[in-house]
This record gives C-alpha cells, sequence and structure tokens, in this order.
C-alpha cells in the first residue's frame, strides 16, 4: 500500500516565485498536484514513481516526453465519408443548388433530366455532408478524449487542448472532420515545441484559412478577419496595435489559400506591396508579419500568462505574467523550458496554486475516468453529449474567441450536471441509452410518414397528414425543384449508413477491488482512501462523515471485508457523491 | 448549515428554506415566493424593485427570422416582385401606415404596438455578415462582429451595472446551455428551461449527503470559494426557481401560452433580484427555407401572443414600467422567395423593444429593396450595437461604451432617459 502523504500547498509566500523548489520538499503529495496541472491527474502508482524521481526527473519526463514510447494511441478510423466531390463543398444549400442549376451537377450528383423535384439528390447530397462531417466530427472528439484518457505523454495532450481552445476554429463552420483531425494533429506536434512556428503553421492551416475567411483576402480587397484575430486573440491582446497595422496585416496575408488539405499561396492574389506595421515598413508577407508580433514583449506576456492561466491558476499577478513572459521570450518562444520553469517553481506549489484551477469539462471527464482506474472511454454515457452537457463541445468552441474557461465553468446547471455526468458514468443508464448518431430528432417524423406511404408534400406538412383528408393531402404535394426539409432526414439517414458506429459499452471498473486492495477495513477507511484517492482538495468534515454513515448505513455494516461481495454499487454511489462535491471540481 | 438567501439576503438555514420555500407555506421569508399574504408579498416586491432597478427581457429568435414578413413593406411593388408567391398579400397586412404594416398573424404585436409600447427597429445589422446561424448569432452574443469576446454583452453589462459581482441572480438564462450572450466576467447566471429538471439526479439514499455538499471547514482559496458560492447557490436557485415556479398561478390558464417568457414572469413576480433575462427561442424554428408561410404564420403568432401574454402578466403583477423586451434573430433573410416557396439565409432583420417606457413607433432607415448587396440580399442601416447601447445606456443606465469597446450613438427610444431618471431620483 502507498504511504498517505498529507496534502501539502506550500506557503502562500511562495506566491509569484519562481525559484526551484527544493529538493526536500518534494513529496507524493506535490507530485500528484503536478499531474493533475501538467495532465489528467493519475492513478497513485503513476503519482508515487514521479514521487520517487525526484522533481527534476518527475517534471522532465513529463515535459520531455517524446523519449517515452506511447503504446496505445492509434490512428483515427474513418468512416469513409469523404470523396473528392465533396471538395470545394458549398458554403450554403442554396449555393449548392445554385451551382447544380448553372452545371447541371453539384458535389458529384447529376440533376435528373426529367421529373418534380429534378434537383432534389443535390439537395440531399448537401445535407448528406452536413450530417456525414458533424457525426465523424462526434467520432473525432471521442478518439481525441480517448487518446487524453490513454497517452504516456498527458503534457501533449493537455497543451494540444489548450491550443485547440486559443486557435479556436469549430466544425459547424469548417463543416470538414479531415480538417478538425489535421488540427489535432497539428496541435500534438507542436504541443510544447516553439510558439512562433506553431503560429505559422496555424495561418497556413486549411481549417483556421477556412474559418477565418483567407478565400476572402486578396489583394486590393483585404478580409481583416485572420488580421484582426491573430493580434487580438492569438498573440497580443486589445490595445497593442492599430486598425492601421490591422488593415496593413491583412495585406501581408493576401493570396493564402487552401487546396482541399494543403496550404497554397496565389502570387497574383498576393500584395508584395510596402506595409507599415508596428512601426516598420517592408515588403512584408504573412510569415514576417508574424516575426514582427512575435518580437513585441507583450506577445510573450500574452502567451505565457495563457499557459499559466490554463494549467496553473485563474488570477495572475502582472509581477508574474512579466516574469513568465521573460522565462519564455529568453527561449525564444519554445514552450518546454516554460513549462519546465513552471512546474519546478515554487510558485507552482505555493497555496494560492493548490486547488486554484477548475477543471474544464474535457479535462475533467478524462480525469474522472483515470480516478476509476478506467482504460478506455465509456461508450455510455455519450462522451460528446456529457461534455456538452457541461459547456465543452469538443471541436465546436463557441466562437473564434474559444471557451472562457476559469469560473466560466461552473454555473448552478452546469455543477449539477457534474454530478449527474459522474453518476451516469458511475451508474449508467443501460437500458435507458438511445445513441444519438442515430437519432435524427425532429426530422424522425418525416422518415416515419413517408415509411407509412405519404408522399414528400404530405411527409413535411406542418400538421400530421393522418388526420387530413385525401384531398387536403393530394394539395400539399406541389411541383418543386427540390425540398429542403426532406433532404435534412434524407441526409442524415444517408450519413448513418456509413457511420462507423461507437460501441456502447459502460466503464469498465472494479472500486471493490480498488478498495479492498488499498487495505482499507472499515467504512471510514473506504471513504478517506477514495477521497484521497480522487480529490485533491480536502473534503468538508461534515461532508466526509455524512458519506461514512451513508456508506456504514448501506453496507449494514461498518467492515468492508464483510460487504465485500454487495458493495460494489454503494462504492460507486458513495465516488459520484465525491464527483459532487465543490472540491472535486478543482485541482 | 445556514447560507445566504439569494433573494433577501438573509441567512436563513437550509431547514428554514425547506420549511418555508420549498413547502410553499412561506411567510414571506423568502422574497414573495409561496402564497404570502399580499401584504407581505408587496413589500417584499418593492425591496425587489429597489434593489433590482429596470429589467430587460431578451428574447432571441434564433433561426433567421423573415423581417420582410415581419414588417411587411406592402406599399412597395418590388417586395411583390421579389415574393410573388409568399408575399403577404396588401388586404392581409396589419397597416401601421401607407408602406409598413404587421405581418397578418402578429395581432398581438400590432395591439401592443397600438398603445405605443412598441419600437420597430429597421435594418439592425452588421457590416461584412455571416451567413451561419453559429457564427452569426456569436457575433450578436459578443457584440463583436467578424471578431469575438471570452464574455457576452450581456455578461458584461452585468459587470457594469454590478462591478462587485455581489448580486446573486443578476442575470436569468432560460436555455437548456448557457448562452454565450450571458456568459459573464463577475456573475454566475442562472441557466435553466425546465424547473423541475434543474435538479440533481439523485438515488434516495444518497439525499442526506447531497445536503452537506456546500459545506467546506474553510476554503482553501479563490476558486474554492467560487465553486463552494455555486453549490449553495446551485441548491438554492434549484429550490427558488422550482418555489417560484410553483407558486406561478398563470401557467396554469391555457389561455396564456408564454413560450418560455413563463418562467421569466414567475422569477419577477417572486421577486426575483435579476435585471437580465436572457431567452433564445428554442429549435430553430425561424429557419424557413421550404414552404415558409404556414410554419412562419404559427411561428410568429405564437411569439406574438406571447409577448403580448407575457405584458398582460406583467401589468398583473405590477411591474409594468419596470419591464422592456428586446427581440432579435442572428440575421434575417435573403429578399426574393427561393422555389420552395422559402426563403434563404439574409443579412439585415428587424428588432424590437417593447414595453411601458418604450416610444412607440419606427426607428431606422428600412432597406432599400432596389438597391440589394451581397446577392439579393438587404443592406443594413443600423449596427444592432447601437440598439444595444440604447438598452444599456438609456434603460439599464450603464455605461455602454465600456461594455461594447467603443461609443455607439444611440436611438432615443425611451418616454425617459435611464440618466435623467437618476437625476429626478
Amino acid at each position: 500500500m502507498i504511504p498517505r502523504t498529507l496534502w501539502s500547498p506550500g506557503p502562500a509566500e511562495w506566491q509569484d516565485d519562481l525559484s526551484h523548489l527544493p529538493p526536500s520538499e518534494w513529496n507524493y503529495d506535490r507530485a500528484a498536484h503536478l499531474l493533475a496541472h501538467a495532465g489528467f491527474g493519475g492513478r497513485p502508482e503513476e503519482i508515487q514513481k514521479l514521487a520517487d524521481a525526484g522533481l527534476d526527473r518527475a517534471v522532465e519526463s513529463l515535459v520531455r516526453y517524446e523519449r517515452l514510447s506511447n503504446p496505445k494511441m492509434q490512428p483515427f478510423v474513418e468512416s469513409g465519408f469523404w470523396d473528392p466531390t465533396i471538395d470545394r463543398f458549398p458554403e450554403s444549400r442554396p449555393d449548392a443548388t445554385d451551382r447544380a442549376e448553372k452545371d447541371g451537377a453539384s458535389m458529384g450528383v447529376d440533376v435528373k433530366p426529367a421529373g418534380n423535384r429534378p434537383m432534389q439528390p443535390v439537395s440531399d447530397r448537401f445535407f448528406y455532408w452536413l450530417r456525414a462531417t458533424m457525426l465523424e466530427t462526434r467520432r473525432l472528439g471521442y478518439w481525441w478524449a480517448n487518446r487524453m484518457l490513454q497517452t504516456t505523454h498527458p503534457v501533449e495532450e493537455k497543451m494540444a487542448l489548450l491550443w485547440h481552445g486559443h486557435f479556436a476554429t469549430h466544425e459547424n463552420k469548417v463543416r470538414d472532420y479531415r480538417k478538425m483531425h489535421q488540427q489535432i494533429e497539428l496541435f500534438e506536434r507542436y504541443a510544447t515545441g516553439n510558439l512562433l512556428d506553431l503560429t505559422i503553421e496555424v495561418a497556413r492551416n486549411p481549417a483556421m484559412l477556412y474559418f477565418l475567411d483567407a478565400q476572402y483576402n486578396v489583394k486590393g480587397a483585404p478580409n481583416e478577419n485572420f488580421a484582426r484575430e491573430v493580434m487580438e486573440l492569438f498573440t497580443m491582446g486589445v490595445g497593442n496595435y492599430t486598425e492601421n497595422d490591422v488593415r496593413e496585416c491583412a495585406r501581408a496575408f493576401t493570396g493564402w489559400y487552401f487546396d482541399d488539405l494543403t496550404f497554397k499561396v496565389d502570387p497574383g492574389k498576393h500584395d508584395d506591396g510596402a506595409k507599415k506595421f508596428l512601426g516598420r515598413t517592408g515588403n512584408f508577407d504573412g510569415v514576417e508579419i508574424l516575426k514582427i508580433i512575435f518580437e513585441q514583449p507583450v506577445t510573450a506576456e500574452f502567451l505565457a500568462a495563457k499557459i499559466y492561466r490554463f494549467l496553473v491558476r485563474d488570477e495572475i499577478s502582472p509581477a508574474l505574467r512579466r516574469q513568465l513572459g521573460t522565462v519564455l521570450r529568453d527561449a525564444h518562444y519554445e514552450v518546454k523550458p516554460l513549462l519546465t520553469a513552471i512546474f519546478t517553481s515554487k510558485d507552482f506549489y505555493s497555496a494560492p496554486s493548490y486547488g486554484g484551477h477548475i477543471k474544464g469539462p474535457v479535462e475533467h471527464m478524462v480525469a474522472l475516468m483515470k480516478h476509476l482506474d478506467v482504460e478506455s472511454m465509456p461508450g455510455v454515457p455519450d462522451f460528446n453529449q456529457s461534455t456538452i452537457a457541461l459547456g465543452q463541445h469538443l471541436l465546436n468552441p463557441p466562437s473564434v474567441a474559444g471557451w472562457a474557461g476559469g469560473k466560466a465553468w461552473i454555473t448552478p446547471g452546469l455543477l449539477i450536471a457534474r454530478g449527474n455526468v459522474a453518476r451516469d458514468t458511475l451508474i449508467p443508464d443501460m437500458t435507458g441509452f438511445r445513441d444519438w448518431n442515430f437519432n435524427a430528432g425532429t426530422d424522425n417524423v418525416l422518415g416515419e410518414r413517408m415509411r407509412d406511404g405519404y408522399d414528400i408534400g404530405a411527409a413535411t406538412a406542418v400538421n400530421d397528414p393522418s388526420k387530413m383528408s385525401e384531398f387536403d393531402r393530394v394539395a400539399l404535394e406541389r411541383d418543386e425543384k427540390f425540398n429542403t426539409r426532406i433532404s435534412g432526414y434524407i441526409g442524415w439517414e444517408q450519413a448513418a449508413r456509413k457511420l462507423i458506429p461507437t460501441p456502447r459499452d459502460a466503464a469498465r471498473f472494479d472500486l471493490t477491488a480498488m478498495v479492498l486492495t488499498s487495505g482499507a477495513k472499515t467504512t471510514t477507511e473506504a471513504v478517506d482512501y477514495l477521497t484521497w484517492r480522487i480529490l485533491r482538495v480536502p473534503l468538508a468534515t461534515e461532508t466526509r462523515n455524512a458519506l461514512v454513515a451513508f456508506l456504514t448505513k448501506e453496507l449494514g455494516t461498518e467492515s468492508v471485508d464483510r460487504a465485500r461481495t454487495y458493495m460494489e454499487d454503494h462504492l460507486r454511489m458513495t465516488v459520484h457523491l465525491l464527483m459532487s462535491t465543490p472540491e472535486y471540481q478543482i485541482v | 448549515m445556514t447560507a445566504k438567501n439569494p433573494l433577501t439576503g438573509t441567512n436563513i438555514s437550509r431547514r428554514d428554506m425547506l420549511r418555508f420555500g420549498a413547502g410553499g407555506v412561506g411567510l414571506g421569508l423568502f422574497g414573495g415566493i409561496g402564497p404570502v399574504p399580499p401584504v407581505l408579498a408587496q413589500a417584499s416586491r418593492s425591496v425587489a424593485a429597489n434593489q433590482s432597478g429596470k429589467i430587460l427581457v431578451v428574447f432571441e429568435w434564433f433561426g433567421g427570422n423573415d423581417g420582410l414578413n415581419t414588417i411587411v413593406p406592402y406599399g412597395d411593388p418590388l417586395y411583390y416582385k421579389h415574393r410573388p408567391t409568399i408575399g403577404v398579400k396588401e388586404a392581409d397586412v396589419l397597416k401601421i401606415d401607407a408602406q409598413f404594416g404587421w405581418y397578418k398573424s402578429m395581432r398581438g404585436m400590432k395591439r401592443l404596438f397600438d398603445e405605443g409600447k412598441v419600437a420597430i427597429v429597421h435594418g439592425v445589422g452588421y457590416d461584412r455578415p455571416s451567413f451561419s446561424h453559429f457564427t452569426s448569432i456569436s457575433f450578436w452574443h459578443t457584440a463583436a462582429p467578424n471578431s469575438g469576446n471570452e464574455y457576452g454583452w450581456v455578461g458584461r453589462t452585468a459587470a457594469n451595472v454590478d462591478p462587485s459581482g455581489a448580486r446573486e441572480n443578476m442575470i436569468v438564462n432560460i436555455a437548456d446551455s448557457q448562452t454565450l450572450a450571458v456568459k459573464a466576467p463577475k456573475h454566475v447566471p442562472l441557466v435553466f428551461v425546465d424547473p423541475q429538471m434543474f435538479k440533481r439526479g439523485v438515488f434516495a439514499q444518497e439525499k442526506p449527503v447531497l445536503d452537506t455538499l456546500a459545506a467546506a471547514d474553510e476554503p482553501v482559496g479563490d476558486a474554492h470559494k467560487y465553486v463552494l458560492e455555486v453549490t449553495k447557490s446551485a441548491a438554492q436557485a434549484s429550490e427558488v426557481v422550482r418555489a417560484a415556479w410553483s407558486a406561478y398561478r398563470a401557467k396554469a390558464n391555457p389561455d396564456l401560452r408564454l413560450l418560455d417568457l413563463d418562467k421569466v414572469v414567475a422569477l419577477i413576480e417572486a421577486g426575483f433580484p435579476t435585471q437580465l433575462y436572457y431567452v433564445p427561442l428554442r429549435g430553430s424554428l425561424f429557419d424557413t427555407h421550404v414552404n415558409q408561410a404556414a410554419p412562419h404564420d404559427r411561428q410568429l403568432q405564437y411569439c406574438s401572443d406571447a409577448i403580448e401574454g407575457f405584458f398582460s402578466e406583467i401589468q398583473r403583477i405590477g411591474r409594468a414600467n419596470d419591464v422592456v423586451m428586446y427581440v432579435h434573430s442572428e440575421f434575417g433573410r435573403r429578399v426574393p422567395e427561393n422555389t420552395s416557396l422559402g426563403t434563404d439565409h439574409g443579412t439585415a432583420q428587424v428588432n424590437f423593444v417593447i414595453g411601458n417606457a418604450v416610444k412607440g413607433g419606427m426607428y431606422g432607415k428600412a432597406p432599400s429593396l432596389s438597391e440589394l448587396v451581397l446577392g439579393d440580399n438587404l443592406q443594413s442601416t443600423t449596427d444592432f450595437r447601437r440598439v444595444y447601447a440604447t438598452l444599456i445606456n438609456d434603460w439599464l443606465g450603464a455605461d455602454a461604451t465600456t461594455v461594447l469597446g467603443q461609443p455607439f450613438e444611440t436611438l432615443t427610444m425611451f418616454k425617459t432617459q435611464a440618466a435623467d431618471r437618476r437625476a429626478k431620483a
């Protein structure tokens, strides 16, 4: 059994102190604090290994992870939705059908030569892809969450998650799961690499190019969307540049575009004239502009603070912000030296950093699985539905500004939802579960009506066609080029036929074995063990006592050994309650 | 355990709350929830009114409402040229003047308009409009078109009105998940749809432990303190919301179909200190690409009836001078109808600001139907942030320039400006 070191935050005076934590201050609890912040927490054995390694080697193993093999990482297996006819997918359904009107075909589908609704297949095709990329992106998010859970490089995945929210694009607009996949790979590759290189790669990334309207940014008619965000949200923050800088910056990125998944520059659309940007003048292109941005001290401070707030705690003092900015600048924007400086600092182990971070929903779900010693993400409850309920839809951040994070993760409703998601994981509703990937929602009724023999006019009627006269029903059918309402349904059906189903298994774990192996003899010891294992902040005495009383009452005995044959669900309820505490939401 | 009552700011224990509040035999301790004696209820209401000041209810018509078939420019022959099939016939329009009229099913709104309580704002939009529902609504939510902001405009307004962030339940959001518009730097918006569902999923035997969740020996830091506060307010909010809802009698009236606005009335009646309500209409029902006439007709009627019903309820509870509603969508629709008897995503839209305090009439310049832009679309004539600025400055008495990050000229649509009211007081 692993010795229980008590909760041991350093003194508050350590706050903002970046000097190295003395080796004598290193212990199991500090290792647990490190793994919870740098990654997603872990099993006691993993934490013990870090504790035994000593601070420097522990931090190095986490930050310089490349040498560690990562055997469980599997490539994403596509359902096979995409084909080249989807390339240059129309921006809207009218765009799709206008093309068909003009060319006789759209997205690889021909217009019918005769008959009613000659363009129906084109309209269906448009919705097919909308549904397909939405459903595949759900699989992609689930696959990514599994990587976070199974990786031996937690810092890599944690930082990739940060960059996804920082350089935010969403599938709702990008409408191509392949580009979102490409972006996850980019964020993993540069997770702890060089930030200038990462920003250049992001500026060349097809999902980002599409998301921030690169196709409309051409010589003579610059679109400022990317230019503004790259300074406001990605590097410097508002107030550090002028509107004129935005315009000049946009000119430098003109002609940048993509061909399917490849970055391209169109020299004919690129404005290679002189630009005056942040006090400098030259014939800058996008890369040179980014280099100038990264010469600004404020950029290092902005990015270092973003990393710190994501990993350590929500509040950062101006003094620490400046110090961390200096560390990042001195390291020429390499992230690893900054992370090492943070994780080895007294500040990181100071009292304000202990319990200073509210876990984001995805981080929360991955950590929750780790706490239960679950080896792969369950299918019930659905990962995406759970995290959406908690306020974070992976690969669909709400806007280019990403997720607000910090306190915004917790509202009364979201907090209650955290408890409910914990319950649905611990005691899943296996017989009540319905797979939302195979549920067209309000469009289901259209399928039912068509299968009942109604034509499209009657099937899409507002009122129930079975309650209409034959005359009224027939009157509903009309000549039209296509019917988009029915396409919404047909598109879902067609996508669902190809979709690789997500296995709907419950989380596999064994709390009985976990408690018995811990050596706990009494219900008090069992509650204390589980609390120590999953919480990073001390539980209120009143709650702890209530939990012991609860478990004792439910087991009918104080003896864990006496209850070993039937205690699993009672232990699961105990953990559900622990995971519903305010303390569980923070690390 | 004791906790601060989110309504009255007094300390009451959970047991008291259960006894007086959720039990439905309140004695006014609970901010007027429950069947309380009228005098006490009135007292708690006036206290709440002093605390909360003016109330803004944003009613978001998500999906892209067809403004041209809402305030119909029946006097313009071009309208019928663009809308040969789905155009509303002159005989059906509820006329405002020789040019415009209400869509035929919007009798409720027409009545409010005739009482001088509705400001119609024409041509509301922004430069370089997005045709995506999600992108465009995020611009409206953050008041940052073609840009972004971590927080929503309503959330930032709350921080401007109450910089300490101390007021609980300052923002209420009737939605499945928190609307970006209310994401707030200082406040914890109360987010729910079904008061009955705003509760923990819990097994019977777990309940005694749940009652201890907000207990803490001593918060270890700022984040812990915050989560503890939310835990308390979650337990309380879930109870007070359900108590307010169970006390709200009008929900049983089948003639009052208020959509989700009934929850707003229930909370206002219960004396919630909320100043900002955000109610996004759920289900994209305004996305009328196909066979638009019937669903749009019905949708406008439902919304129009709900708004009229809402204000009759607000009148009944004596708060008619304190409540203003703002209605907007994420965009309007394309001017020419499509071949499916519907309309596609467009640009500028019509907005409404409604209430006793409003100087009824038409504001802004109606976009031309002859000079269409961006592929058969309306050129917007009023930046939506001007409407926001008007509500923030002139109604709520806050500072729109701070909230919106830059100054916007306001529209003079209130009978008295917040600044003048303050000066008088």
